[in-house]
């Protein structure tokens, strides 16, 4: 088993396998920064419904899938985010939420908010608008799946590769970095 | 009404000769004071004529007068009037008396004073980071502190798009609709 599993071919079957599995069953954490939080709770109760398509809330990070950035992210917050992020167990996406998490939206002159969010975390889909409604919400969750599905949702292993990077980022805005280095 | 308040404006004269008295329409009634008066009147009010209810307290940044006017609102539940009771301290280190001995809750706000203004108060317990975390710019609330500036330097900012349109172009283009000339400034 273990041998046919290493062939080249047999791989690419289990790939698909597990990507078709993992894009049915999105568990996005119940954590909600800024104000889209607020349009969470209407795509995933009964009106949108977003749990038929698999997309369901997750209590703790290490049982998430998703982290999703709904609206401004201070810096303050940020801390708390990267905290979480680092956290979650793999597979992991993250979905930027809003126009704040793209240029910052209306803060964009704001003392305390980061303007890009790719700057310092690996997004694997942005959604815009100012809110984005349930429609364009399960529309960004319709093309996370398609991305898992391709397998070219890899924002995680972005993160692994250029830790540096992200990381001399992160203590741009964050002085005094009061936690361990993470240790991938 | 207005007797409840020419009754209070002759209670506070005669205790503090030096507060100005303003009579606004309605349920409202300013007092300006030197800012030593401070805790003396707020416990006059409090405690001898039944304004129990601390309101807000709130801070103005007069830029060009090189003074902060802080702001006290109280409120009585018998008698429905709010009073002001307004001071003024100087811009370049201001320290103010501390009230938390008064009303509890005015520690919260002081703590967000010093934090967001820099106004300092005599003898104020409580952490010194507030909503800030390791903040080390020039306190943010002040008129002169330039935001967008400040933004520019410490972030990073995404590019706008090449190939992106003027919308009010391509609208007369497509419409003949003129541009009325309060919109043509902000036109690229």
């Amino acid at each position: 088993m273990i041998k046919m599993i290493n062939d080249k071919n047999s791989q690419k079957i289990v790939d698909i396998i597990q990507n078709w599995s993992r894009k049915h069953s999105i568990w996005v954490l119940a954590y909600g920064t800024g104000c889209g939080a607020i349009e969470i709770p209407p795509t995933m109760t009964s009106r949108y419904d977003a749990e038929r398509m698999g997309v369901r809330g997750a209590a703790t990070p290490r049982q998430a899938d998703v982290l999703l950035i709904t609206g401004y992210l201070t810096t303050k917050t940020l801390k708390r985010v990267l905290r979480v992020y680092e956290q979650m167990q793999d597979p992991k996406y993250v979905i930027g939420f809003g126009s704040c998490t793209i240029n910052g939206g209306m803060y964009y002159d704001s003392y305390n908010t980061i303007k890009v969010l790719d700057k310092y975390l690996p997004v694997d889909v942005y959604i815009n608008g100012c809110m984005p409604r349930p429609e364009a919400v399960l529309a960004g969750f319709g093309k996370l799946q398609e991305l898992i599905g391709e397998g070219k949702a890899n924002g995680a292993t972005k993160y692994k590769e250029n830790l540096e990077w992200y990381r001399a980022n992160q203590k741009k805005v964050i002085p005094t970095w009061k936690r361990p280095e993470y240790n991938w | 009404m207005e007797k409840i308040k020419a009754n209070l404006i002759e209670h506070v004269k005669s205790s503090f000769p030096e507060a100005s008295a303003t009579n606004h329409d309605g349920n409202r009634l300013d007092f300006t004071v030197k800012k030593e008066c401070i805790p003396s009147i707020l416990t006059n009010f409090k405690d001898i004529l039944g304004y129990i209810h601390l309101s807000h307290i709130t801070c103005v940044d007069w830029l060009e007068e090189g003074e902060f006017e802080m702001i006290y609102i109280v409120w009585s539940p018998e008698d429905k009037i709010k009073i002001f009771v307004r001071t003024r301290v100087e811009r370049d280190n201001p320290v103010m008396p501390n009230i938390d001995m008064i009303w509890r809750q005015a520690n919260t706000y002081e703590r967000e004073f010093r934090e967001m203004y820099g106004i300092q108060f005599t003898g104020l317990v409580g952490a010194e980071e507030f909503i800030l975390e390791d903040w080390d710019g020039p306190p943010p609330m002040r008129r002169d502190f330039d935001t967008e500036k400040y933004a520019e330097e410490t972030f990073f900012h995404r590019p706008g798009r090449e190939d992106a349109l003027d919308v009010r172009e391509e609208i007369i283009k497509r419409s003949l609709e003129e541009i009325p000339d309060y919109a043509k400034k902000y036109s690229r």
